[in-house]
């Protein structure tokens, strides 16, 4: 099990950045201006999803039909989860033409995500690249949470609390945001960018104070008292929602 | 009107945070607190009606300590009481006989009491009604309602929340208040193994609508649990003496076979009491639950002082009268500004929510216009009256209400 929520969180709250990323990032935006692909990453008796790459956008579908252009093949969760630490390729089952586009011009797109999401000691880390490690940093938690309600233990055993309402996460002034909307039973959907009408807000005053979160540098107690997180709406949602967060740690470090 | 500033609050909030976890924790934590900006953290000063946070701002208090203080803050008899009997005796090596004159004025009282057993805070008795009623029947699982609080106990936490563990909530089944084909449901598959219902006598729970027992809903529930031999525990640690002396289920005209009581029994000083019939009294006596402070005799007293005070001033007629002018006056107020207030619960501890916002942010906003205006409000929980409070006090905050509506139109629209 947990392998599996491993790969799952790997595919859908990590790799799923490539949507976001090109605008935050020019090099990627760059690198995939012209790339006319589609990606299925599937996990044998298990998950799958989609980056369909096009008109200079990635488009990221979970558990999707429609046929891609390649597909990647992982026997089992951990296969895929060893990939993501470079330790084994998937299975081409279609696109072998594509092999060379796999190893060179996606391998550099993962590198940038990387390069923002496990930034090596000597990376410099000016305000542009904070700017990108925070929004994705943001939407890796929260993409999360809809698959730890799904598997991992604690947080199967918090998912039936939530009530159906959406969870909004801002940044102020400018942004990011990234939110997640709860069905009230049992299930979530998570997605980048503001809600329409959130029923509870975690808003955070600036940069710095939602940086100092990620890096684990912040009392968030205090931080709640002093205003700079700042708590809305229906709170049970955020109550139930960090008490997930706080499992994150336990499979993607 | 002077909005108020809480800079001393917020200095002693970090202080605190360097030594306290979480600062202020529990039912007093900030979380709920949104706008946490407009609420004060610390007071020092508190009278009648009225607390004084360390800023000295003044506010007329509509939590009344989260529902101990309901006689209002130094209600001089009441301390009097406690001040001659802790000048002669408060922890001691042996029982003090205010315990005895207490139980036995509860027992008079108390319909349903024919014994009682002291203890500190509500979980206290809670815990204590549940061993009861294992020990009694001989079985395990507890039915509680879903939102319904009965202290922090593990198993009475929500599931999956930190220092839990799955194990906790194994002999716990929460259904929804007022639903009595869920309790045949659980009755008809598990019902051999069912030691007791718990539930509040009217469902309180935070963030929602309050919600009063359907007609002839806990009738019912006492029939079909007796009928399946177990036991029913009304848990009145939040609204006892609040609704009927007798305890809130004569107010609503049902016998249970254990009630929990708290908050308002000793006006602020620190006492929990569980009453129970004669048929559990020998159970009760082969429990082993105690702690150090409970024989503290100081509290006895208190409530001895607290509790004739109430019943001779008819106490819980009081607070439903203010509660009604209250929340009668607010939802005439809110109207007038476009707004539909929905007031819930019994009038002396009214949950209040403004209609037109489903997330509560307005609702959130309105209540920290009044608390920095100085009618201490929180969005998330029910409110309490006193006997303390006055006519004039909601004249008062009614006026600051007024003044919040306008503020919150302002930053919302109509
Ligand atoms: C209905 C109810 N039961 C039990 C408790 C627990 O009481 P205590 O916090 O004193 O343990 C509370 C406290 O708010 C309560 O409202």
């Amino acid at each position: 099990m947990i392998d599996q929520l491993k790969s799952r969180l790997n595919l859908k709250a990590v790799l799923r950045n490539l949507e976001v990323l090109p605008a935050l990032d020019p090099v990627s935006a760059e690198l995939i201006s012209d790339w006319n692909i589609s990606l299925r990453f599937s996990v044998w008796r298990d998950t799958q999803v989609v980056l369909d790459f096009h008109d200079g956008r990635c488009v990221f579908h979970s558990d999707s039909k429609e046929s891609t252009s390649v597909n990647l093949f992982f026997s089992s969760p951990a296969h895929l989860n060893n990939m993501f630490e470079n330790q084994a390729s998937p299975l081409p089952l279609k696109g072998f033409t594509k092999l060379g586009f796999l190893k060179k011009e996606f391998s550099q797109l993962i590198g940038r995500l990387e390069y923002f999401l496990k930034p090596a000691a000597e990376t410099v880390q000016d305000e542009a690249f904070k700017k990108v490690n925070l929004a994705l940093s943001l939407n890796t938690a929260v993409f999360a949470i809809p698959e730890l309600m799904k598997l991992d233990p604690v947080s199967r055993r918090i998912a039936p609390q939530f009530s159906a309402g959406s969870l909004q996460f801002s940044v102020d002034p400018d942004g990011p945001h990234a939110h997640i909307i709860f069905d009230g039973q049992s299930r979530a959907v998570a997605f980048p960018g503001p809600a329409v009408n959130p029923t509870a807000m975690t808003v955070f005053k600036n940069s710095e104070v939602a940086q100092a979160l990620v890096a684990g540098t912040l009392d968030s107690f205090a931080a709640v008292a002093t205003a700079d997180i700042q708590l809305r709406g229906m709170i049970p949602l955020i109550d139930h929602s960090n008490v997930i967060l706080d499992r994150l740690p336990l499979y993607l470090q | 009107m002077n909005i108020y500033q809480y800079d001393k609050s917020k200095e002693w909030f970090q202080r605190a945070v360097k030594v306290i976890p979480c600062g202020v924790y529990g039912h007093f934590s900030p979380a709920p607190y949104a706008p946490v900006e407009a609420y004060p953290f610390f007071s020092d000063k508190a009278e009648g009606a009225r607390f004084w946070d360390v800023d000295g701002n003044e506010f007329i208090d509509y939590m009344c300590a989260y529902g101990p203080m309901v006689l209002g803050y130094h209600h001089p008899e009441v301390e009097a009481a406690f001040q001659k009997q802790i000048s002669i005796s408060d922890a001691n090596t042996v029982a003090s006989p205010r315990m005895v004159e207490l139980a036995e004025f509860l027992c008079e009282m108390i319909p349903v009491a024919d014994w009682a057993f002291f203890a500190r805070n509500g979980a206290d008795v809670t815990n204590m009604a549940v061993m009861v009623a294992r020990a009694a029947t001989g079985r395990d699982k507890i039915i509680a309602i879903k939102g319904g609080y009965h202290g922090t106990s593990p198993w009475m936490q929500a599931p999956g929340h930190h220092g839990t563990i799955a194990d906790d909530h194994d002999h716990l089944f929460r259904i929804p208040w007022n639903d009595l084909e869920a309790l045949d449901r659980i009755l008809a598959e598990h019902g051999s193994q069912i030691a007791a219902f718990m539930a509040s006598p009217f469902h309180h729970p935070i963030f929602e609508d309050n919600a009063l027992p359907a007609d002839g809903y806990w009738q019912q529930v006492v029939d079909k649990m007796h009928e399946n031999g177990s036991v029913v525990i009304v848990d009145d640690v939040r609204a006892g003496f609040r609704l009927h002396m007798g305890g809130s289920n004569e107010h609503y005209g049902f016998k249970p076979d254990m009630i929990a009581f708290s908050k308002a029994i000793a006006n602020g000083h620190a006492l929990s009491a569980l009453v129970g019939t004669d048929d559990l009294k020998v159970d009760a006596a082969k429990v082993f639950h105690t702690g150090s402070f409970w024989y503290c005799a100081g509290s006895f007293a208190a409530a001895l002082a607290c509790l004739n005070i109430l019943k001779a001033e008819d106490g819980p007629a009081r607070m439903r009268m203010l509660g009604e002018k209250l929340t009668g006056g607010l939802r005439d107020l809110a109207s007038s500004h476009g707004y539909t207030m929905i007031v819930s619960g019994e009038p002396a501890l009214p949950y209040l929510r403004l209609a037109d916002d489903e997330t509560l942010m307005l609702q959130q906003a309105w209540c920290g216009e009044c608390t920095r205006r100085g009618a201490f409000f929180t969005s998330h929980h029910n409110w309490f009256l006193s006997t303390a409070h006055t006519e004039d006090d909601i004249e008062k905050t009614l006026q600051i209400a007024d003044e919040a509506f306008k503020a919150v139109k302002k930053q919302f629209g109509s």
